[in-house]
C-alpha cells in the first residue's frame, strides 16, 4: 500500500551512499569503521554485503536503517537522506539481525508480531493476515502461540525475519540472518528471502560473512574490508575479473605457520584448513604463476611435511576474495581468537 | 576467596562513578528521615535516622550485591565457573561478604560523615560496645546474605522478586529509623518476639542503646549473645544449604543451566 | 490514528509485563508490601518523633501516610522508561522499537500507561493498609476521610500528575540512553530528591529558606497536596488552588522531558548509543 503512495522515479537506486564515512571514538584513538563507502542498490534485488568481522557491515546497516549517523558523507534510502529525514525512511524499512533474539520473553510469537506491526501503525486485521502469511511462509505456525523463550534458535530467527517483514517495507537489511542455524533450515531461510526479493519486489539487504551464502543468493555482491569497499558486482562478474583458479595441496602432517608460504613471491594468497581426523590440512593458494606452487611444495616438504596430492579449483568467491585482499576469512578469524 | 574479595572491592574504587551511585540511597532515606524526625519536633532523634542509613547501606549490599548476585552470575554463565573451580562456594560467598563489606564502607562513612554535619544530633558512644556490636551485627548481617543466596539459587529468578518484596518489609519490622523493641516500640509484644528472630532488629537496638544511650557492655549482653549465636546458626544453615545445592548441582546439573 | 495504535499496543506489552505473575496473588503481594512498608516506616517514624514530645496528631499522620503513598505511586512508574530502555539494551527491542515508523515515543509513553494503569490500585491499597495497620498499632486513626467525592479529586490529582511523571521519566530515559552503565543513578538520586523536595513527608517550610523554593516549583508538591486536600482537608478551596499550579506544571515538565528525551537520542544516535549492547 505504502508503494503505491510515494513517488518513485525508475532506475534510481533504493539505497545508495556517497563517500560515507564512520568513525567511532575509542579510547584515546579514532577507529575509522568504514570509509569511502560508494554503493547503489537497485529495487527488488538481493544484495550481499560480504566481508569478515569488524570490517564494517554491521555499521554500514545501522547507519542505512536509522541507528547511527555517519560521520561525513551521504547515505539514502529511497531518496531520503538517513541523517535528515529518518522519519521519512523508516516506514519504508526493516532491519533483522540474526545474532540476537530481539523481542519479549513473555509474550507470544505472535503477540510480539502483532506489536510490532502496531508501531507501524498497521491496521490490526492486516497485521493478523500478514503474520498467518509470513508464519506460514517460514513455517512457523506451530509456534506462534509459544512464549518466545520456548523457541529454538532456529525458530527465533523465522520469527525475527517474519517480524523484519511486517510491515511490508521495501528495503530490508539483514545482518547475518542465518548465523547458527542448521543447514537445511539455512537454506530455507535463503530461499524464502529470494522469494521475497523476486515476488513482493523487496530489496534484500544481507550482510554475512558466508560465501557460500552469497553465492547462492545475491544478484550482486559488494566486497568490504577494513571498512572500505574493494569491489561490487554479480557473483559471475567478480569470478570472471578477480578469481583466479586455486590450487589445493593436501599436507600431511599440517604445517605450523603460513608466513614462509605467503611470503613465496607468486603466490597472492594462502589459507589453510585442517582435517583433524585425517591429520591433514589442505592449503589452498591463489599464484601469479605456476612456478610458485613448486616453490611452496620445497617449503612443505623441507620442513618435514609431505604433499599428498594436489589439483586445481574453479574459482569461487573464495578466491575471489582472497585475490582481492590476499588473505582468506579462516586465516583472519585465527588471527581474532588471538 | 580472596580473588572474589579482591574483584570487589578493586570494581568498586576503579569507578568512583559507583561510589556516587551507591551513596545516593542511603544519604537520600536518612536525609529524609531526619527531617522528618525533625518536623515531628524532635530533631535531636535525627541520629536515629542517620543510623538507620548506615545500616542500609550495608543491608542494601546483602540484598542487591550479594543475596541476588549468583542468580545473576548463574544468567550470565559465570556460575558455571564457580562450580567447576577448586574453591568452595562458602568460600566465594565469604569471599563476597568481605567486598561486600569493604566496598559499602565508604558510602556508610560518607552518610555518617554528612549526617552529622548536617544535623549534629546528640550522640552519647560507649565506644567498645558500639564497635563491638556493629561489627557483630555486620557479619550476622552478610551471613543472611549468604543463607539468602543459596536459597535464590534454587529459585531463580523469583528470588529477585523476593528481594523486591522483603527489603522494605524488613527495614520496617527490623527498626531501622525508628525503635521496634522495648517499650517505646509501636508493635505488640507477639509481634516484637517474632521481629526478634532478624539479626538486625537485635543490632540495630543494641546499636541505638550504645550510641544514644552510652550504656556498656553490661548491660547488651544479651544482645550480643543472641546475635552471635544467630549469626553461627545462619552461617551454618547457609553453608549446608550450598553444599546440599552444590551436590544437586553438580549431580543433575541444574544449576548450570541458564534460565534463558 | 498511527500514534494511538503504537500506545496502545505497547500498553498491552507494558501490562502483560507488569501482570505477567503465574501466581497472581504473589504478585499483588511483592508490589504492596513493600510500598504500605515504607510508608508505614515513615509513619512510625512521625509517630515516635512527636509522641516523644507530646505533639502527635492525627492529622500531621495522615498527611505522612498520604505523601508517602502518593511518592511510591510516583516513583512506581516514572522509572519505566529507563527500565523500557535499559531492559531494551538486552533484550534488543528497543533497538527495533526505535527504527519503527512511530519511533521511541509512543512506545515508552504506552508502557508508562500501562504502569500508571497498574500502580494505581497498588497506591490505593497500600493507603488503605497503611491506614489500617497504622490505626491498629498506634491505636490512632490517622484523620483521613474516603467519600466519593474525594475519591474523584483524589483521581483527577493522579491524573494531573502523570504528564509531569512521564516527563521526568522522559529526562531520566534519554540519561539511560547516554550512558553506558549506571543507568539508575541518577534515578537514584531523583527519588531522593523527590522524597526530600515533593512534600512526601514533611511541609516544604521544614526546609531552609532557598530550598523550600524547590518544593514550591515542583509539580509533585502540588500534587501531593492537591490529594491531601481531597482525602485529609476535604478542602475544595485548597483542592482548586494546588491543581491550578498543577495542572500547567505537569505539562511543562512533560514537554520538558520529551525535548530532553528528543536530544538524548540524537546524542545517542551520534555516538552510536541506541542500539549498544550490554554484558
Ligand atoms: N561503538 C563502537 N565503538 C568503537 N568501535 C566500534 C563501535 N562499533 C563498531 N566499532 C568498530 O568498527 C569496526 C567495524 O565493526 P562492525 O561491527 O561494523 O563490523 P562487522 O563487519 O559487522 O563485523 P562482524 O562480522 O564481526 O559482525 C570494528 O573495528 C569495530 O571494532
Ligand atoms: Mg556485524
Amino acid at each position: 500500500m505504502l508503494r503505491k503512495t510515494i513517488l518513485q522515479p525508475t532506475n534510481m537506486p533504493i539505497v545508495e551512499t556517497q563517500r560515507l564515512r564512520r568513525e567511532f571514538q575509542a579510547k584515546k584513538k579514532v577507529i575509522t569503521a568504514l570509509e569511502d563507502i560508494d554503493l547503489q542498490v537497485e529495487e527488488s534485488v538481493v544484495f550481499g554485503l560480504l566481508g569478515p568481522n569488524g570490517a564494517g557491515k554491521t555499521t554500514l546497516i545501522r547507519i542505512l536503517s536509522t541507528l547511527l549517523l555517519p560521520t561525513s558523507g551521504k547515505a539514502t534510502v529511497a531518496g531520503f537522506d538517513v541523517a535528515k529525514e529518518p522519519e521519512k525512511i523508516r516506514p519504508l524499512i526493516n532491519m533483522a539481525s540474526g545474532a540476537e533474539r530481539a523481542g519479549y520473553d513473555f509474550i507470544t510469537a505472535r503477540g510480539n508480531l502483532w506489536f510490532f506491526s502496531q508501531l507501524y501503525g498497521v491496521d490490526s486485521s492486516v497485521a493478523n493476515r500478514s503474520i498467518e502469511t509470513l508464519s506460514a511462509a517460514l513455517r512457523l505456525e506451530n509456534y506462534l502461540d509459544s512464549k518466545l523463550y520456548t523457541l529454538s534458535t532456529g525458530y527465533r530467527q523465522r520469527l525475527t525475519i517474519a517480524r523484519s517483514l511486517i510491515n511490508d517495507p521495501r528495503v530490508v537489511f539483514l545482518d547475518e540472518p542465518t548465523i547458527g542455524l542448521d543447514v537445511m533450515t539455512a537454506k530455507s531461510i535463503r530461499e524464502f528471502l529470494v522469494s521475497q526479493a523476486k515476488d513482493q519486489k523487496r530489496t534484500i539487504f544481507i550482510a554475512t560473512h558466508n560465501m557460500a551464502e552469497t553465492e547462492a543468493i545475491c544478484d550482486r555482491v559488494a566486497i568490504i574490508d577494513s571498512g572500505r569497499i574493494v569491489a561490487c558486482d554479480s557473483p559471475a562478474s567478480l569470478k570472471k575479473n578477480f578469481g583466479a583458479p586455486a590450487t589445493v595441496m593436501e599436507v600431511s602432517p599440517p604445517l605450523q605457520s603460513l608466513q614462509a608460504i605467503s611470503s613465496v613471491r607468486g603466490v597472492k594468497g594462502a589459507t589453510s584448513a585442517i582435517d583433524a581426523d585425517r591429520g591433514v590440512a589442505r592449503l589452498k593458494l591463489i599464484v601469479d604463476d605456476e612456478g610458485a606452487v613448486k616453490a611452496v611444495g620445497a617449503i612443505v616438504e623441507s620442513s618435514g611435511s609431505k604433499v599428498l596430492q594436489s589439483w586445481m579449483q574453479e574459482p569461487s568467491l573464495e578466491e575471489v576474495f582472497i585475490s582481492l585482499i590476499g588473505r582468506g576469512f579462516a586465516e583472519r578469524e585465527s588471527e581474532d581468537a588471538n | 576467596m580472596y580473588a572474589r574479595a579482591w574483584v570487589r572491592v578493586k570494581s568498586v574504587y576503579d569507578e568512583p562513578l559507583w561510589l556516587l551511585v551507591n551513596i545516593g540511597f542511603p544519604l537520600f532515606t536518612s536525609t529524609g528521615m531526619a527531617l522528618l524526625y525533625r518536623s515531628a519536633g524532635l530533631a535531636s532523634f535525627s541520629g536515629f535516622a542517620i543510623l538507620g542509613g548506615i545500616m542500609m547501606a550495608f543491608w542494601g549490599n546483602v540484598l542487591w550485591g550479594m543475596a541476588s548476585q549468583f542468580y545473576w552470575d548463574k544468567q550470565v554463565g559465570i556460575f558455571d565457573i564457580y562450580l567447576v573451580s577448586p574453591a568452595s562456594i562458602t568460600a566465594i560467598l565469604v569471599g563476597m561478604s568481605i567486598g561486600g563489606i569493604f566496598s559499602t564502607a565508604p558510602s556508610a562513612v560518607i552518610t555518617a560523615i554528612l549526617g552529622w554535619l548536617l544535623f549534629t544530633p546528640p550522640i552519647a558512644p560507649s565506644w567498645l560496645a558500639v564497635i563491638l556490636v556493629f561489627t557483630i551485627t555486620l557479619i550476622s548481617l552478610y551471613a543472611v546474605g549468604m543463607l539468602l543466596s543459596s536459597l535464590y539459587l534454587a529459585y531463580g529468578r523469583e528470588g529477585e522478586a523476593v528481594n523486591e518484596a522483603l527489603s522494605e518489609p524488613v527495614t520496617m519490622l527490623s527498626g531501622l529509623y525508628f525503635p521496634t523493641l522495648g517499650s517505646t516500640s509501636p508493635f505488640p509484644l507477639a509481634l516484637q518476639a517474632v521481629i526478634s528472630l532478624i539479626p538486625l532488629t537485635i543490632g540495630m537496638d543494641a546499636l541505638r542503646r550504645t550510641v544514644f544511650y552510652s550504656e556498656d557492655l553490661g548491660s547488651i549482653a544479651s544482645s550480643l549473645a543472641v546475635l552471635t549465636a544467630m549469626t553461627l546458626v545462619l552461617i551454618f544453615s547457609a553453608s549446608r544449604a550450598l553444599k546440599i545445592l552444590e551436590e544437586r548441582g553438580r549431580k543433575e546439573g541444574t544449576l548450570s543451566v541458564r534460565l534463558r | 490514528m498511527k500514534t494511538l495504535r503504537a500506545i496502545v499496543a505497547s500498553a498491552w506489552v507494558g501490562w502483560e509485563r507488569e501482570i505477567g505473575w503465574t501466581n497472581p496473588v504473589a504478585g499483588i503481594l511483592v508490589r504492596t508490601a513493600p510500598i504500605t512498608a515504607a510508608v508505614l516506616t515513615a509513619a512510625m517514624v512521625y509517630w515516635f518523633g512527636s509522641s516523644r514530645v507530646g505533639v502527635f496528631s492525627p492529622e500531621r499522620l495522615a498527611f505522612v501516610i498520604v505523601g508517602s503513598s502518593l511518592y511510591a505511586h510516583v516513583g512506581a512508574y516514572a522509572w519505566l522508561p529507563t527500565s523500557a530502555i535499559a531492559e531494551g539494551k538486552w533484550s534488543n527491542v528497543f533497538t527495533h522499537v526505535y527504527i519503527t515508523s512511530t519511533s521511541s515515543i509512543p512506545y515508552l509513553f504506552g508502557r508508562g500507561v500501562a504502569a500508571f494503569l497498574s500502580s494505581v490500585p497498588m497506591a490505593v491499597f497500600s493507603l488503605v493498609a497503611a491506614y489500617f495497620f497504622a490505626q491498629g498499632l498506634l491505636g490512632s486513626a490517622p484523620a483521613m476521610t474516603a467519600s466519593p467525592a474525594s475519591i474523584l479529586m483524589l483521581l483527577g490529582a493522579l491524573i494531573v500528575d502523570f504528564p509531569a511523571a512521564m516527563g521526568l521519566g522522559f529526562i531520566l530515559a534519554s540519561h539511560a540512553i547516554i550512558v553506558g552503565k549506571f543507568e539508575w543513578a541518577l534515578p537514584t538520586y531523583i527519588a531522593g530528591v523527590l522524597m526530600i523536595f515533593s512534600e512526601a513527608l514533611f511541609p516544604a517550610s521544614v526546609l531552609p529558606w532557598p530550598l523550600s523554593l524547590i518544593a514550591e516549583a515542583l509539580p509533585f508538591t502540588y500534587f501531593i497536596r492537591a490529594s491531601r486536600a481531597a482525602l485529609i482537608y476535604g478542602s475544595w478551596d485548597l483542592y482548586v488552588s494546588a491543581m491550578v499550579y498543577a495542572l500547567p506544571s505537569s505539562l511543562v515538565l512533560l514537554f520538558l522531558g520529551l525535548m530532553v528525551f528528543k536530544w538524548g537520542e540524537k546524542k545517542g544516535r551520534q555516538k552510536g548509543l541506541i542500539d549498544r549492547k550490554v554484558g
